[in-house]
């Protein structure tokens, strides 16, 4: 890493297809380690990409050839991952909003256990998750992880 | 009791492709409903079909055997039947009674369309990627393309090769680029049924651009130039014989290589 922390990013972008999810989240924790990020920060960052991406393929891809663009930035000291899809119906962006502000679900709703879990682990392995839904719906979860492996490295050194 | 509606909403796209939902419980006395409305798909012309089932409560073993007998019917038509956006609970079930074995079941008919697009339209899917001008990233870009290739249905050989295209580009253009966290290089993977397509641009390093358009002039014999230039040219020239086409284009302040590998499998 360079010593002044300006970071680097990477942009990927791929069909909405859970397909895709796989190798995407295996690329992002191999270029981690590429990086020097432990094996296990990698792993728990692939967790964040794997519940992120999953929920914007289910709901933010309502058109056939909907994609979804994925960015991190890896700082020394942290990583930001960004998850950007074209946003999904009125009911999927009020239910989104409340699970990433953490405010109580209706459970009469139509929300499934498994995207309200999947954001609460997401929320659990990281720093903060913010969402912001543009005027033409593009929706954009943000989600900051800092990095807690740099003890086991110096010690390595 | 069920109810189903027809909804053949791909006439626009494919008069081929009907999408009929489907909600309630199918049981027995479904059997006799789902044969008409295989008769009236079928004279319709549209024999592929996607059964959209997010509504089905109940799935008895006596329904699932007329849906097999209606995608008999399609099939010999030329066409198929597929399941989409069933519950977990009625998919557990389903794949209990080996149904997985015979449908294809995808999580919602967008999915499916999409499938049908790739499978029968010649879709191609396309990823974008760009990533740091540094060598340590190579290994998993290639990786990721592999994964998606085979992802694809591409064999595990295909897959491979696909690989060793991508790591000798990517490898050149980080190693004849301008390096840096600050500079990316750019690429585009382009995939279908039968071939896929990998663009990969940098931004070039005047000092070791000279070399490169050397070895790609339109009379270099690469094998050639590989064997007596020893270690430099042999990517070059293995590009070439793991792909269909190959082209290397020095304009503007980047190069941009284009791949073709028709699928081999």
């Amino acid at each position: 890493m360079a010593a002044h922390d300006s970071g680097y990013s990477i942009d990927l972008s791929f069909p909405g297809d859970l397909g895709y999810i796989p190798p995407v989240r295996k690329f992002v924790s191999e270029m981690l380690q590429a990086n020097n990020f432990s094996p296990k920060f990698a792993y728990r960052s692939e967790i964040i990409v794997d519940e992120i991406c999953n929920n914007a393929v289910a709901f933010g891809c309502k058109a056939i050839d909907a994609t979804v663009a994925l960015q991190f930035k890896v700082h020394s000291d942290r990583i930001e991952l960004v998850v950007k899809d074209q946003g999904g119906s009125k009911e999927d962006r009020e239910r989104l909003k409340e699970l990433v502000g953490g405010k109580k679900v209706n459970q009469k709703g139509k929300e499934p256990k498994r995207t309200k879990l999947g954001l609460e682990i997401v929320k659990m392995l990281s720093e903060s998750i913010d969402l912001e839904i543009d005027d033409n719906n593009l929706t954009s979860v943000r989600v900051t992880r800092k990095r807690d492996d740099m003890e086991v490295v110096e010690n390595k050194e | 009791m069920v109810s189903a509606t027809i909804e053949n909403s791909r006439t626009e796209h494919s008069t081929a492709l009907t999408i009929v939902h489907i909600q309630g419980e199918l049981d027995s006395s479904c059997m006799e409903k789902i044969h008409a409305l295989c008769d009236e798909i079928l004279a319709k012309h549209a024999p592929f079909v996607i059964a959209e089932m997010g509504g089905v409560a109940l799935f008895s073993s006596s329904a699932l055997g007329g849906f097999m007998g209606s995608r008999k019917r399609l099939v010999e038509s030329g066409g198929d039947l597929v399941l989409a956006g069933l519950s977990l609970e009625i998919k557990s079930k389903l794949n209990l009674l080996g149904a997985n074995k015979i449908f294809r079941i995808y999580s919602d008919v967008r999915s499916a369309i999409n499938a049908y697009d790739w499978e029968y339209k010649g879709k191609a899917e396309t990823v974008n990627l760009s990533f740091p001008s540094e060598l340590k990233f190579v290994p998993p870009v290639r990786q990721l393309v592999s994964r998606i290739a085979q992802q694809k249905g591409y064999s595990n050989r295909d897959s491979f090769r696909i690989e060793t295209i991508v790591d000798e580009v990517c490898n050149n253009a980080v190693e004849h680029g301008m390096q840096g966290s600050d500079r990316n290089i750019d690429i585009t993977v382009k995939i279908d049924r039968q071939k896929i397509e990998i663009q990969v641009v940098n931004i070039s390093n005047p000092e070791k651009i000279r070399t490169l358009r050397e070895m790609v002039k339109p009379d270099t014999n690469l094998a050639e130039a590989a064997a007596t230039a020893g270690k430099r040219g042999r990517g070059l020239a293995l590009i070439k014989m793991l792909s269909n086409k190959m082209n290397i284009d020095f304009s503007g302040n980047g190069t941009s290589v284009h791949i073709t590998r028709f699928r081999g499998d």
